[in-house]
């Protein structure tokens, strides 16, 4: 077969142009990290690296409302501790006035310190996290009490999901939860005020059944709040399982880019150094 | 006498014999670089005894000049170049396509995941104005990016139909210098055609990269031409233009050839593909965008619309509803009501409860929720399709590019192997002439040597 300088140096155009392609290729590789930049470099693999990191944002969305969630109701179970706190120190104080050996001005000291804890727990039931108040339930931009009767929220509790299927509640019953306490508070004070023993025994006993709803309340949250350490480390783990899965469909493999990177320098310097053979070895330069 | 004469006289046509292959070796190596020069070969004969004297002969003369070529190498480039030209113009457009698609995690994936992750920050706070805020301009954001995507088609689209424009303009021009050189291949001579048949395989070539064109070697050199289907390009002098229409709803340039309308039967070629890209692949790309856009506004409008303001009254469609899907991203864009007053936001799913945050929950939700496709795939999994689908035609045109290339090469490796020009063959060639201009004209001076001779002895 004839060769001639045209094919000659069209191929080795040719070649040289396809390793150049691969050098470029290679030094993206190296240079950028990631081995797949567009859909063309490898069109399944992109599409599996657009819904990872879909599932990423997802799980990052999920964390956030995790550590919201758990922001939120350590402020919750610390409302509810206190209103425990209180009741506990009305039942104390109940206790203490429920005889008829007191003064007057004993007894008025013992109501004084009642009143203190049901003003202390309305204070705590008027709780906000992030300007909207948390046991008003639905109506979270009105405080569930203003004079310790009246509940101004609602039933319409919310919840907020953080993760696929798991949902945990966020806004609270404040009625539901306190019930009649405040009301209790004032009869027990105002019995205790009065030596009134049968009232200040009834008082106690409504009394312990609020102290037992405030801490099925509590329980309930810190349950909720133990589960979510649990939820938070399911959703690093999940997060890390799809960046992994990211990772081995976008990310370069260094020697192995870097190996590649040498190989088709190697084979562009071949093919140049062909060329520049090619040019050299002519007829006419024997004939001089 | 009159012999030694008649040696100088027949010598002297030698030395014109063996010029003239010098002349030939430096017309070859003067178009060693001419792209579809092919090499000439000269063809010396011995010229007889004028009688049947004994005389040896009457020396050497030029018979003819060959233009080496192999008309089957030829065919085949013509075949093949359409093929090449095809996916050659798919993968440039496609690249402009895929370049404006963005990069994963940076386009309208990382708009969705905003928005959505908007609802999730107002289901924990219903009451926010600065969450509503954020759901706003994230949403209008998103609609910016649909709309922006959807126009960067449309220009990818005009762009390609700018080329086809163009790409029948030269196919205009190239017919018509092939029936320039028809007309004048009649009126040439040998060492013209040679050249003209050059130039006419160049532009032949040229041609074939546009469009599948049938070519028919006549016996006088001349070519006639015609597009696949028999549409005439190049009958003998006349070329027949191809002819550019509007399309009267789009715009878009129709092909025509005598006033039929042949655009459709292109396939092949550099037209072939950007007609390919222009009809089927970037309209198929927008309607998936489309039927996305269309898929996020219908279900959002749905879940918005049944839930309530914040200050607890039915909510309006958060995007602007659409009729259909088609145009969806080009139109897409936020309720100018819930634009101007974020509290028109639905975040709950009961009335007068602005607390409840079920309306921005199940919105939130949406994100993973199986809407598109049939109930198949989510909005994510929709936009991951569109770009491994244009990812995947790219990659598909570019192996296919690949393939042909390697095709061309090889044939045009075969063609150079007969027609190119070899440096070492004409620098032999060269010495050949020269030796031989060198013996002829030595035998030349001996001639005339002896004549002097001859002449000397009667002095």
């Amino acid at each position: 077969m004839r060769v001639t300088f045209q094919s000659t140096f069209k191929n080795g155009l040719y070649y040289s142009n396809n390793a150049a392609a691969q050098v470029q290729k290679r030094s993206l590789e190296v240079g950028s990290g990631l081995k797949v930049t567009k859909a063309s470099d490898n069109p399944t693999a992109m599409a599996a690296i657009i819904n990872e990191k879909t599932q990423m944002a997802n799980i990052d969305s999920y964390i956030k409302a995790a550590d919201s969630v758990e922001s939120r109701l350590s402020v919750v179970d610390s409302v509810l501790s206190d209103i425990i706190n209180q009741i506990t120190v009305a039942q104390t104080n109940g206790v203490a006035g429920r005889t008829t050996v007191l003064t007057a001005t004993q007894r008025d000291a013992l109501a004084t310190a009642i009143e203190g804890s049901r003003d202390t727990m309305l204070s705590a039931i008027k709780t906000k996290f992030s300007d909207a108040y948390l046991f008003s339930g639905g109506q979270s931009l009105t405080a569930p009490y203003t004079d310790g009767t009246t509940y101004y929220g609602d039933a319409n509790v919310a919840s907020l999901t953080i993760s696929d299927g798991r949902t945990v509640q966020t806004t609270f019953d404040g009625g539901a939860i306190i019930g009649d306490l405040f009301d209790t508070l004032t009869t027990l004070a105002t019995a205790v005020r009065a030596g009134n023993l049968g009232t200040v025994d009834t008082a106690l006993a409504t009394l312990d059944a609020g102290f037992d709803r405030v801490q099925v309340a509590q329980t309930h949250v810190g349950v909720d709040l133990s589960r979510l350490e649990e939820d938070q480390s399911r959703l690093d783990s999940l997060r890390l399982a799809s960046d992994k899965r990211r990772a081995f469909n976008e990310e370069a493999n260094m020697a192995e880019s870097i190996s590649g990177l040498k190989q088709s320098e190697a084979a562009q310097d071949a093919a140049l150094s062909m060329l520049s053979v090619a040019g050299r070895l002519k007829l006419l330069d024997y004939l001089k | 006498v009159s012999g030694l004469f008649g040696l100088l006289g027949q010598t002297s046509n030698t030395l014109a014999a063996q010029s003239y292959g010098l002349d030939v070796t430096g017309q070859n190596l003067a178009n060693i670089n001419t792209a579809g020069y092919s090499r000439r070969v000269v063809t010396f004969g011995a010229v007889p005894p004028a009688d049947s004297s004994v005389s040896a002969g009457g020396g050497v003369e030029v018979l003819y000049v060959t233009a080496i070529r192999n008309a089957i190498y030829d065919r085949r480039l013509f075949q093949e170049l359409p093929h090449s030209g095809r996916e050659n113009a798919i993968v440039d457009a496609l690249s402009v396509v895929e370049a404006s698609l963005g990069t994963s995690g940076g386009s309208i994936d990382k708009s969705l995941a905003n928005f959505f992750d908007a609802w999730a920050t107002l289901a924990d706070n219903p009451t926010s104005p600065v969450a509503r805020a954020t759901v706003l301009s994230q949403a209008q954001a998103l609609a910016t990016d649909f709309n922006n995507m959807a126009a960067r088609l449309d220009t990818s689209a005009q762009d390609t139909d700018r080329q086809i424009r163009t790409s029948v303009d030269t196919i205009n021009s190239l017919t018509t210098q092939i029936a320039s050189i028809n007309a004048k291949l009649a009126s040439v001579s040998e060492g013209g055609k040679a050249t003209l048949k050059d130039q006419q395989t160049e532009l032949i070539k040229q041609l074939a990269g546009l469009a599948t064109v049938q070519v028919v070697e006549q016996n006088d050199g001349t070519v006639q031409i015609s597009m696949e289907k028999g549409q005439a390009l190049v009958i003998g002098e006349n070329a027949y233009a191809l002819g550019i229409t509007d399309e009267p709803l789009t715009g878009k340039a129709l092909i025509t050839s005598g006033g039929q309308d042949i655009t459709s039967q292109i396939t092949a070629g550099a037209i072939g593909g950007l007609l390919n890209v222009r009809d089927t692949l970037i309209p198929s790309y927008k309607t998936q965008l489309d039927e996305l856009a269309y898929g996020i506004v219908t279900q959002v409008n749905t879940l918005h619309d049944a839930g309530y303001t914040l200050a607890g009254v039915d909510a309006p469609n958060f995007f602007t509803p659409l009729g259909a899907a088609a145009g969806a991203a080009s139109l897409m864009s936020v309720n100018a009501a819930v634009a101007a007053d974020t509290t028109l936001i639905a975040a709950a799913g009961v009335a007068a409860s602005p607390g409840d945050n079920t309306t921005a929950t199940s919105l939130a939700a949406l994100r993973n929720a199986l809407t598109m496709n049939g109930g198949k795939a989510t909005f994510a999994d929709s936009w991951g399709k569109l770009v491994s689908g244009v990812g995947q035609d790219s990659k598909t045109a570019q192996a296919e590019l690949t393939s042909r290339t390697e095709v061309i090469t090889q044939i045009d490796n075969l063609r150079d192997s007969v027609s190119g020009v070899n440096l070492d063959e004409e620098t032999a060639n060269m010495m050949k002439f020269q030796t031989g201009y060198e013996a002829n004209a030595r035998f030349f001076t001996t001639v005339n040597q002896l004549l002097d001779t001859l002449m000397g002895l009667g002095a």
